[in-house]
């Protein structure tokens, strides 16, 4: 896929590279915000804001990343700086301060219709940072490891074991007595 | 193997059975897990909860989409960006167009202030030479340097004067000031 868009960026067609990266990568870009910031209108901003990075930095990529490699970074620079926009005083040194980050993310949820729908999601948010988007990227991703890593930035054994370790506490949670392994 | 409904799993099945529930298990180890499985009733629980939780997790997580017009805003501030660019570059072509031509008028004033100082230097000395040899006599101010050391004075006289021209040239800017030391 983007076979096109390496050619483009050899030959210095940077304008016809970015034509191909917007439609190639926006939906990624766009669930990989939305799991970071948990809301669909700041990860919309988000989304509009890493391409306008991507298109100003676009002369500037040097291929030594992978290009979604690259794009998947900015995202989440992007979503950092917003998180951190919102709440200044929210420690970036420490990053999966789980504290820190449910202050940050401290935005609308959507109203409840279900009660047990809800009581899930709740669990999710209670999850520690890392966990809580992997767990969204996951299901937002149709459960691809892969693209979790991808995006995420981490090996696939790292997303594979936060994984694991985010649903095994949602059934301890969700079924404390029948959950901890012999 | 287990027989309790109130434990998790057994601990070497408990990767496995995550594993056989999402395909990915090579066929030998997922025969061997299905019937550890069949034959362990905590087993059996914990990977009906997991699917469960599984199930519950790709239904309640929120799957939000793009705005239709996505695409369409982001080239519009792309757009607008790239006329601000343009606008950018049209201004600081201006300016350095200004710059150079200021430079140029400087340079060609420091060529005419040497110029001059040198012109009126030897306008000074040959005046004073001609007034010598032509019409020593009518001129009062040669009595003054009657003697061995009038063709010194006339020479001090017209250094002083050239001096004085280029002093006048660096105090106006026209030529660069000598700098002495650090």
């Amino acid at each position: 896929m983007d076979g096109g868009i390496e050619q483009h960026l050899a030959a210095g067609q940077h304008a016809r590279a970015f034509d191909l990266v917007v439609p190639a990568y926006q939906d990624r870009v766009f669930r990989l915000a939305y799991s970071i910031l948990k809301d669909r209108a700041a990860a919309e901003d988000a989304a509009q804001e890493t391409f306008v990075r991507v298109w100003k930095a676009l002369p500037g990529f040097d291929g030594r990343a992978a290009l979604g490699t690259w794009i998947y970074a900015i995202t989440r620079n992007t979503c950092l700086m917003e998180l951190r926009r919102r709440r200044p005083t929210v420690s970036f040194d420490d990053p999966d301060s789980d504290e820190a980050y449910r202050a940050a993310i401290g935005i609308a949820t959507e109203p409840a219709e279900d009660p047990e729908r809800d009581n899930l999601l709740r669990m999710v948010d209670a999850l520690p940072r890392t966990q809580q988007q992997a767990v969204r990227l996951f299901y937002l991703e149709d459960r691809s490891y892969e693209a979790v890593a991808e995006q995420l930035g981490m090996p696939l054994g790292t997303v594979k074991n936060l994984l694991h370790r985010a649903r095994k506490r949602l059934m301890e949670l969700a079924r404390p007595s029948e959950v901890k392994a012999a | 193997m287990n027989t309790s409904m109130h434990a998790g799993p057994c601990a070497d099945y408990e990767h496995e059975i995550v594993e056989l529930s999402e395909g990915s298990l090579a066929p030998e180890k997922a025969r061997a897990v299905r019937l550890h499985v069949a034959a362990c009733a905590r087993c059996r629980a914990w990977q009906s909860a997991f699917a469960e939780l599984d199930a519950g997790l790709g239904q309640a997580l929120p799957r939000p989409a793009l705005s239709a017009d996505f695409a369409a805003r982001l080239e519009s501030r792309l757009a607008s960006l790239a006329r601000s660019n343009g606008r950018s570059d049209l201004r600081a072509s201006v300016e350095d167009e200004y710059r150079l031509t200021l430079e140029t008028l400087r340079r060609g004033t420091r060529s005419n202030a040497v110029v001059g100082a040198m012109t009126v230097a030897g306008i000074c000395t040959a005046g004073l030479l001609l007034v010598r040899g032509v019409a020593p006599e009518a001129a009062p101010l040669l009595a003054a340097f009657a003697g061995p050391g009038r063709d010194a004075a006339l020479v001090i006289l017209g250094t002083i004067v050239a001096i004085g021209t280029l002093a006048w040239s660096v105090s106006r800017g026209f030529l660069p000031a000598l700098r002495l030391g650090a």
